[in-house]
């Protein structure tokens, strides 16, 4: 099995790795990244640039990203579907749920490298045009660049899980529309409704709309704040409700694909 | 011979709609089968749900042996399909295409001598969305011969091509089953294709099975039904609707075709003889598929 999701993931890199519209979301990252230079000005002030890196990675990957994953995402089942490419696939010897997490992981990858770059890109801006050698406050070195780089990743490591599980539900969407339009739409359209309806309903500690909850810790080390660990505040919270969404979105996807009739 | 395909009671129903109902089909090992029938007779949702593209309603198919839903890795690797329309990534060319389809059969091919094998190869560097239909039609028996497959499922495969790649992909299918013991299972509207490709037809009409026939006993010589050549055919045709023996007969391009009733040929011969007609020939007629299908769905 496993073999054969290996070599479905690699097969699906390779379709899109070819498709120029693969390129558009990366693309739109970096200029973000540049754009939010507008927002927090670098300079070469003696300061840390910290804030800027925090900004630009959440207006990036947690504004702009987010679309970008939905909208690659929903159309990768519903695109097969539509142009009956999924007939010539699922003749061969692979499974129909082998093929799902093939497309999960070619997902996954398109999210994973949309935060590597989101980060690359705002720690290269912040290194080249502002400074970054530690948070000091009133000549106390409170954390060192190593530590706020470290603090960096352990946020992007956890912000992973929600993006995972937002590309379980963009492919969720794709499996049940043969219109790769339609999947987008209605993606980005239940997920507007339940960031409207969390709150009122009570539901907001289940349901990441915003997908910032991770980048705290390392936001309030950039405003100075003492003594932060490295961990977000309840850990086992976040990697427990990403988790639990992904394995439900997956599953519901793989029933319904599975029942789905192939004709043309 | 071994059966390669079988189907027992196979149902499939959209809502209230049967597409295919109640479908008890036998294929042996190396034989071209052919599924015939009009427009939204159940053929290709059949092909369809022997591939697993589609889950039957009820019913049960076995390929080599095996159920299907059980077993449909070990099939689908044994196993070559074209669907009708086939699709594939535009953006890339047919090279490229098949060297995916191959790796997800996980297998290492002879990709270009797949496409040699349908005389693609000249456009194997050509992006897809250049091809025409007829090509696309051609990309997608390579593909489905790229694994060399012991079973081909194809609907309606010659759709699109043209007169000389018809006759090439219809000598090539029976060599594949005549060398290769390919068992084919083809789709098709065209009769005379499947006269000429298939050992056995079934006939289908509104999901149902109406007939299943070997094509050597549909297409055999009717000892009854006789084209004869004579110095006078329209003096002759009146002369033999009179005769009580002959059930039918009319005359086309000068030709008498008659249809003989309680009577033999050798009578036939001997009354027009005797009644001082110069015979110059008696041609027996074949029975046509297109004869038997158009009887077969009037029942």
């Amino acid at each position: 099995m496993m073999r054969r999701i290996i070599n479905a993931y690699f097969v699906e890199v390779q379709k899109a790795a070819r498709m120029r519209v693969t390129y558009a979301g990366p693309v739109l990252v970096v200029l973000a990244v540049l754009a939010a230079m507008l927002q927090s000005p670098l300079e070469r002030d003696g300061l840390s640039d910290y804030r800027f890196v925090y900004d630009a990675t959440t207006i990036a990957l947690d504004v702009l990203g987010l679309f970008l994953i939905v909208i690659f995402c929903s159309g990768l089942i519903a695109s097969e579907l539509g142009r009956g490419t999924i007939r010539t696939v699922l003749v061969r010897p692979l499974r129909r749920v082998e093929f799902l997490i093939a497309k999960l992981l070619l997902g996954a990858t398109f999210a994973a490298t949309l935060l590597v770059l989101a980060g690359a890109a705002s720690w290269t801006l912040a290194s080249l045009f502002g400074e970054v050698h530690g948070v000091e406050y009133g000549g106390e070195t409170l954390y060192t660049s190593a530590g706020m780089a470290g603090a960096y990743a352990a946020a992007a490591a956890f912000s992973l899980l929600p993006l995972f599980a937002l590309v379980a539900f963009a492919l969720l969407m794709s499996t049940l529309t043969r219109s790769t339009a339609a999947a987008i739409g209605w993606s980005i359209g239940i997920w507007l409704l339940l960031d409207m309806v969390k709150h009122p309903l009570g539901i907001q500690p289940f349901v990441f709309t915003t997908y910032l909850e991770p980048w705290q810790v390392f936001a309030q080390r950039c405003d100075g704040f003492p003594e932060m660990g490295w961990m977000p505040a309840n850990p086992v919270y976040l990697v427990g409700v990403s988790v639990g969404w992904l394995v439900l979105l997956v599953a519901l996807a793989a029933g319904v694909l599975q029942r789905r009739s192939l004709h043309a | 011979m071994s059966t390669c395909i079988e189907t027992s009671d196979l149902t499939k129903c959209y809502g209230p709609v049967v597409a295919v109902g109640g479908l008890s089909l036998r294929i042996e090992t190396g034989e071209v089968f052919g599924l015939l029938g009009p427009n939204g007779a159940g053929k290709s949702t059949t092909l369809y749900m022997l591939t697993g593209l589609v889950r039957p309603t009820s019913g049960a198919v076995t390929i080599f042996g095996k159920d299907l839903r059980r077993g449909f890795l070990e099939i689908a690797a044994r196993m070559g399909v074209l669907v009708e329309r086939p699709s594939f990534y535009d953006h890339m060319t047919a090279r490229a295409n098949l060297l995916l389809l191959a790796r997800l059969a996980n297998r290492r091919v002879a990709v270009d001598r797949a496409l040699d094998r349908v005389g693609l190869l000249w456009a194997a560097h050509q992006k897809v969305h250049t091809f025409s239909h007829g090509m696309r039609q051609r990309l997608g028996l390579a593909q489905a011969l790229l694994t060399e497959p012991e079973l081909l499922i194809l609907d309606e495969p010659t759709n699109g091509l043209d007169a000389e790649s018809t006759r090439d992909t219809i000598k090539l299918l029976r060599l594949l089953a005549e060398q290769a013991k390919v068992t084919i299972i083809v789709s098709s509207n065209l009769l005379h294709e499947v006269e000429i490709l298939c050992d056995r037809v079934a006939i289908m009409n509104r999901g149902r099975l109406l007939a299943c026939e070997r094509t050597d006993r549909l297409l055999s010589y009717d000892p009854k039904q006789v084209e004869i050549l004579v110095d006078a055919p329209e003096t002759a045709a009146k002369r033999l609707m009179e005769q009580p023996w002959v059930n039918a007969v009319d005359i086309a391009y000068g030709r008498v075709n008659v249809k003989l009733g309680d009577a033999s040929v050798h009578h036939l011969t001997s009354f027009l003889i005797s009644s001082g007609f110069i015979v110059s020939g008696i041609v027996p007629q074949r029975r046509s598929l297109q004869d038997f299908f158009l009887k077969v769905l009037k029942r």
